[in-house]
């Protein structure tokens, strides 16, 4: 008679407590493919909201940028011309490609009031005020294809952006907009006077101060807590602000569908030279691959202590079972069955309970997050106004390990009532009532 | 002729806290083959610490055993569960049968956990002839609870006789049973060692068991009381 035959029905005999160790195991292996789904998740919506809101898929630079991007350099600049962006586009892989200028600028606000007639100061609070921003500059509908993300925060902003070639309009953040008490121009509205008008205020990329005037066309919601001081211009004004007139300081790229983006990195350095350098998302936002590794740890740390109460929960049944099953295994022993034996049957009851409760916690944890997949869960990053949305996956390397985990470690659970089964001695075991 | 069991100056010695409890205090012992022997005595006497020391469950303190021709005594543990499901047949007084096991997995389990597996075949056939002979053939796929306690009983002989032991030990067999069932056990044990020349060994209480035994063996106070023989 096979042993895992008489394990199986070992188990079935006391069913109460077999299923009170089958539940503690599926809640427990469902919690661990569900939580390790929502991270995935969580680091997918990250990477969504860094590429398709912010970076694109691949971006080009001169070569020396990135290592100086927190300059925001405008000397680091390179050639904006239909044959650039053509040789970028006939580089196989890449979609759209948008190209952009970061810079640091002044935003002066025009005073609340007209000047006095007496020539006396206006009141503090109906004064003009200066303040520094991060903008972006690119063409709306190039970039509009790169970052679509971009525009659902436009979306859930006031206003729009522009696409108008001659465009004065500025985009800001929506709580930096309020904060200044910026009032936007409605679209199709007639230009206030240029006393009326902000204006942005910066460096030229050789230091001579220059500046244009703006109005606010529209203002984006918050995704995260420090995109406060933050505002988008049209790429032709950022050029003549900046006396950078057919130069940009970035291209941003998207992929076509199925293109492999460490080979369409290679590409595209190999077409455009040593002058070029060329980044993927991940390698400019390299705080990403810190946060996983950080929510892995916390995640392993978690996943662990939950396996090791749940694995306690088995071999205080085991021993339980033990315990009830004393005289039955002195009458094993009596009639010839080894010590290895015993061991064996209460390693495969353990084993069997492992993959019952291992499939079941994994085919309920993959029913959690399909549900949680489809639905969506809306999760507001700290300090934002607009909730990101998660749909949570799960690798299929981490469910097949997560069985693994649950089967050998019920097994591993397992032997401590089993070596104790299997040091019992027939003569006492036989005596026991 | 060589005896199937041969125990000389057997002690037990066991320890219980600080003191030490004498169990038996030299036995000796023969028993040949197809003998049907009983051994009596009064509770703590020590018949059942000898009949553990003969089934190899337990070890003497010191003295020589020779069960078959094998020096039981020197043996480890798992070398004696081989001497065990080879040589010698258990039948107990709470007939010990597994809960989990049918009535032919019950009777079939000391070959089934063998390392060399039978043919199923032969061994299904084996089990169904004995559950025959012990009366219980139309109750092969019962499970135990679902059995009296005489129908039980039988199951466990017949689990006893499935690996063709040379000795069957029976530790009070008929404690349990009501008298007409004790008498229906003893007459198939008899009957067994009539036609089949098993050698049973059991200890009991019961004077009805002891007048339908061939020899009787009295211990008394861990030693064997010289001249109990029947019939």
């Amino acid at each position: 008679m096979a042993l895992l035959k008489l394990a199986v029905r070992n188990l079935l005999r006391n069913r109460k407590r077999t299923v009170i160790t089958l539940v503690a195991l599926v809640v427990g292996v469902s919690a661990m493919i569900a939580t390790r789904a929502f991270i995935n998740g969580f680091r997918g919506m990250i990477i969504e909201n860094q590429t398709r809101g912010v970076l694109g898929e691949l971006q080009v630079h001169h070569v020396g940028y990135v290592a100086n991007v927190q300059s925001s350099p405008l000397t680091i600049d390179m050639v904006d011309s239909p044959e650039v962006r053509a040789k970028i586009a006939a580089v196989p892989g890449v979609g759209v490609v948008s190209p952009r200028i970061d810079f640091g600028a002044q935003l002066s606000t025009p005073d609340r009031t007209p000047p006095h007639e007496d020539g006396s100061e206006l009141p503090e609070a109906d004064r003009g005020t200066s303040t520094f921003m991060m903008v972006t500059a690119f063409e709306p509908a190039l970039e509009k294809q790169v970052t679509p993300r971009r525009w659902d925060w436009i979306g859930a902003g006031r206003g729009t952006m522009s696409e108008a070639g001659d465009s004065t309009s500025l985009v800001l953040n929506d709580d930096f907009a309020r904060a200044l008490k910026l009032e936007l121009l409605p679209a199709g509205a007639a230009l206030p006077p240029v006393e009326r008008q902000a204006a942005l205020i910066t460096g030229d990329r050789e230091q001579a101060l220059n500046g244009e005037n703006v109005v606010i066309g529209g203002t984006f919601a918050s995704v995260t807590a420090n995109d406060r001081r933050i505002g988008f211009l049209p790429l032709a004004l950022a050029q003549r602000l900046l006396r950078m007139e057919g130069r940009v300081t970035e291209y941003g790229l998207t992929l076509e569908p199925g293109a492999d983006l460490e080979q369409v990195k290679a590409g595209l350095q190999a077409a455009l030279g040593p002058e070029y350098e060329v980044h993927t998302w991940a390698e400019r936002i390299p705080f990403l691959t810190d946060l996983v590794e950080t929510q892995t740890k916390i995640f392993n740390i978690v996943s662990t202590i939950v396996l090791l109460v749940v694995l306690l929960g088995i071999v205080n049944a085991m021993l339980m079972s033990v315990l009830e099953r004393v005289r039955e295994i002195g009458t094993m022993l009596a009639v010839g069955m080894r010590r290895s034996q015993i061991t064996r049957m209460f390693l495969m009851e353990g084993a069997v309970l492992g993959v019952v409760g291992g499939v079941l916690g994994i085919a309920v944890g993959l029913l959690l997050v399909l549900v949680m997949s489809q639905a969506g869960i809306e999760l507001p990053a700290p300090g934002a106004k607009v909730a990101s949305v998660i749909h949570p996956t799960v690798e299929p390397f981490f469910v097949v390990r997560t069985l693994a985990q649950a089967v050998i470690g019920s097994a591993l659970a397992a032997i401590l009532p089993a070596r104790r089964a299997a040091a019992l001695r027939p003569v006492e075991a036989l005596a026991h009532t | 002729m060589s005896h199937l069991i041969e125990m000389k100056g057997i002690t037990k010695t066991y320890q219980l806290g600080k003191t030490d409890v004498v169990a038996l205090r030299g036995v000796d012992l023969t028993i040949d083959a197809g003998e049907f022997t009983v051994v009596t005595g009064p509770s703590g006497s020590g018949k059942t610490t000898l009949l553990n020391i003969i089934g190899c469950l337990d070890r003497a303190t010191s003295g020589s055993y020779v069960l078959d021709g094998v020096d039981v005594g020197t043996r480890d543990f798992d070398d004696l569960a081989g001497v065990r499901n080879e040589k010698i047949g258990f039948i107990f007084q709470n007939f010990n049968l597994i809960p989990v096991l049918d009535v032919a997995e019950n009777i079939e389990f000391p070959v089934a956990v063998r390392k060399n597996a039978e043919d199923p075949a032969a061994l299904r056939a084996r089990v169904e002839q004995l559950a025959k002979a012990v009366g219980l053939d139309q109750f092969l796929h019962h499970k135990p609870d679902e059995l009296s306690g005489g129908q039980r009983q039988r199951v466990a002989i017949a689990r006893a006789l499935i690996t063709r032991p040379r000795l069957v030990l029976a530790d009070e067999p008929t404690a349990n049973l009501d008298s007409k069932t004790s008498e229906q056990i003893i007459d198939l044990m008899l009957a067994l060692n009539r036609e089949q020349a098993v050698t049973f060994l059991f200890s009991t209480h019961d004077a009805r068991v002891v007048s339908h035994a061939r020899r009787a063996l009295q211990i008394s106070d861990g030693r064997m009381v010289a001249g109990a023989m029947a019939h």
